[in-house]
């Protein structure tokens, strides 16, 4: 098998380097080597079941609450190894927050639902602190306006898009340096999608993002680096307007072109 | 590539036809026949439901109320070796030795002839000793109080008595003597061997004392279990060994708890006999598997999603639990563990066993005092000769399922204020 071509990036953000992850004895992820930049989105496409999901998880350890999965390889934060018997996997997640395909909000007000992550992590001393954080991030997740009026309604009772961006403002507020997205718009409807990349574009360059999507359209949309998988490998890794105009590799041409996916 | 087959064609489906129309005709009558059966379920047991509540509050009923009979008491002419000055000084101890049944009995032998006495309850003295101690001056004049009437009577008032006590019962009445009011103490005092005399709250102290040692044994226990089981526990075969050990604990009959509760708590730790102490022990035992298995199932219908949200974000495990999943799961661990908690208070068997069977006539003091508890009270009256005892059994039912459900009303309640709707 072809070594993938890890691109290089000047002060990576995060960097893979030969990853392989196994469920029980099913492997799927092989041997995958990326760099994450601190200034470009980063997308990762692929059909379904390709492992991009799958090695999202493993840049914020989520994979570690699956009892069957094992990662081998390296995968560094800043040039530190986050699989590092010492790294602390909770303050990890902490920097490397995570926004899910579905909309996740606790039972809890948009207040509670923004502030918690803050709270736990202990980065507001006071009241008037965690009013600031809550505004902040619900603010930078162009969330502010809607909700401002009603921040003690309970989150559960917003519609999809702002359920999403609240996740968002959940993420931020905990001022993390990277944030995963893994399918963030797969429920959502055009308006609300078109909003969320949006605001993908607002965070670029204040967090490092990543976003996985099955959705082609998208990953040109916001996207300045797409990593394309296939069957748990990396197929292509490459700035997203030369891969989506001039593709190196065939199989990322023809799903590019609707062959397959 | 496979061999091709031939099928031959079908003739197309006559969905108008008699064939269609008789097939669509039977699965009509099944509906119907099917609804009709699922009403006539529903309707025997609500009529089971409605037989033996209407059965036990009309005889409960009966078993709240008293009749009490008219006594003429002259106390100068009883010749009591008693002073109000002694009484006003020491009630208690001047009441030592003085022969108060005698004079109640004399001064009924006086006011309603030969055998009067009998018309009284064996308790009737002691309205006389409280009339004293409220007011020593009495000991100086004739009184009239009303006193507990004997079981006989108390019967006849009801219209369920013997011929003579029903005809002694119409004199008595005729002359304005008798009357039936509300038994009070019926809700304040313990177990007697005078029906007239006896009350429920000793054995309902005694149910409420044990179900607090019970729910504080086995929730607190059976929750941690629960969100171990749930939350860290690796899933391996001692897991599953354990998962059906706890499952299988819960169908162990409550009798079998009883002779642990004996052979261990009392035998082996010397704990003391009829305590609710032990009583609670031995029934947190059978309640606590109940509350595993229903903390599970609360813990496992929290979606995974806010498991996911919280751990994203940076949240330790025990935060994702005490934070997230406890709170979500709550209503229908308390739901579960009323369940049990109520199976528990309806628990005879085991009680029996620890000796919570004993005649005891005074309320607990606390956890480590003799005491009966509700159910057994009810065992035990309904074994007893005396007539009066039915309605008291009876009425001992409606209180203890009046506190069955008061307990599910807490459930409900406290399952409508946790619920939480995503």
């Amino acid at each position: 098998m072809l070594e993938p071509r890890p691109l290089k990036v000047d002060a990576p953000k995060m960097t893979a380097r030969s990853v392989n992850v196994y469920y029980g004895a099913k492997q799927a992820i092989r041997n995958v080597s990326i760099d994450v930049s601190m200034e470009d989105v980063t997308a990762f496409i692929g059909p379904s079941g390709c492992g991009k999901s799958t090695f999202l998880r493993t840049l914020n350890r989520m994979n570690d609450t699956v009892a069957s999965a094992r990662v081998e390889g390296d995968i560094t934060l800043d040039g530190e190894d986050i699989y590092a018997p010492d790294m602390d996997v909770v303050q990890l997640r902490a920097r490397v927050g995570m926004v899910f395909q579905k909309p996740n909000p606790f039972p809890k007000s948009i207040y509670e639902n923004v502030a918690y992550g803050a709270r736990i992590h202990g980065l507001a001393s006071a009241r008037a602190d965690m009013d600031q954080i809550v505004e902040r991030s619900l603010r930078r997740a162009g969330l502010w306006d809607e909700v401002k009026d009603r921040l003690h309604d309970s989150g559960t009772a917003l519609s999809g898009g702002q359920q999403q961006r609240l996740c968002i403002a959940r993420a931020i507020a905990v001022d993390p340096e990277v944030i995963l997205m893994d399918e963030p718009c797969s429920a959502l409807d055009p308006i609300a999608t078109a909003r969320i990349e949006e605001l993908i574009h607002e965070l670029r360059g204040r967090y490092a993002i990543v976003i996985v999507t099955h959705n082609m359209q998208q990953a040109a949309r916001v996207s300045q680096r797409t990593a394309f998988f296939h069957l748990g490998t990396l197929v292509e890794y490459g700035s997203t307007s030369e891969m989506f105009t001039n593709p190196r590799e065939t199989r990322t041409k023809d799903y590019i072109t609707g062959r397959y996916g | 590539m496979s061999d091709l087959v031939v099928l031959p064609d079908r003739a197309p489906t006559e969905w108008r036809g008699t064939a269609m129309r008789r097939r669509i005709a039977r699965r009509y009558a099944a509906e119907r026949r099917f609804r009709a059966l699922g009403l006539l379920a529903v309707l025997v047991s609500a009529g089971f439901l409605a037989f033996l509540l209407v059965a036990m509050l009309g005889e409960g009923a009966r078993g709240f109320r008293q009749t009490e009979l008219s006594l003429t008491i002259d106390f100068p002419a009883a010749h009591l070796p008693l002073t109000a000055q002694a009484v006003a000084r020491e009630p208690r101890r001047a009441m030592i030795g003085v022969d108060l049944e005698g004079a109640v009995a004399n001064a009924a032998e006086r006011q309603y002839g030969a055998g009067g006495a009998r018309l009284l309850s064996d308790g009737a003295w002691l309205t006389a000793r409280d009339a004293i101690l409220r007011d020593p001056d009495v000991l100086g004049r004739s009184i009239t109080l009303w006193v507990p009437a004997a079981t006989s009577i108390d019967i006849a008032a009801k219209d369920a008595g013997e011929p003579a006590a029903e005809a002694a019962y119409a004199k008595l009445s005729g002359r304005g003597l008798v009357r039936t009011v509300f038994a009070w103490h019926f809700l304040t005092s313990a177990d007697s061997t005078d029906p007239t005399l006896v009350g429920i709250w000793g054995a309902l102290k005694g149910s409420l004392l044990t179900m607090a040692v019970t729910l504080l044994l086995a929730f607190p226990i059976g929750v941690l279990s629960a969100l171990y089981l749930e939350e860290y526990a690796p899933k391996n075969r001692w897991t599953d060994l354990i998962e059906v050990s706890i499952n299988n604990l819960a169908a162990v009959p409550s009798i079998i708890f009883g002779l642990l509760g004996l052979a261990v708590f009392l035998q082996t730790f010397h704990l003391p006999r009829s305590a609710p102490l032990v009583g609670g022990i031995t029934l947190a035992l059978m309640t606590m598997p109940v509350i595993v298995i229903a903390g599970r199932n609360a813990i496992k219908g929290v979606p995974p999603s806010i498991r996911d949200a919280a751990l994203g974000i940076g949240a330790s495990r025990v935060q994702v639990v005490f934070h997230h999943v406890l709170p979500l799961a709550l209503p229908g661990i308390l739901t579960g563990t009323i369940i049990g908690m109520a199976r528990a208070l309806g628990e005879t068997a085991p009680l029996l066993m620890i000796g919570m069977r004993a005649f005891v006539a005074t309320p607990p003091g606390g956890f480590t005092d003799p005491s009966s508890a509700l159910p057994v009270q009810i065992f035990l009256w309904s074994d007893e000769v005396s007539a009066g005892f039915i309605e008291k059994t009876s009425a001992a039912i409606v209180v203890l399922l009046a506190v069955l459900m008061a307990m599910n009303g807490v459930a409900i309640y406290l399952r409508n204020k946790f619920e939480r709707r995503w």
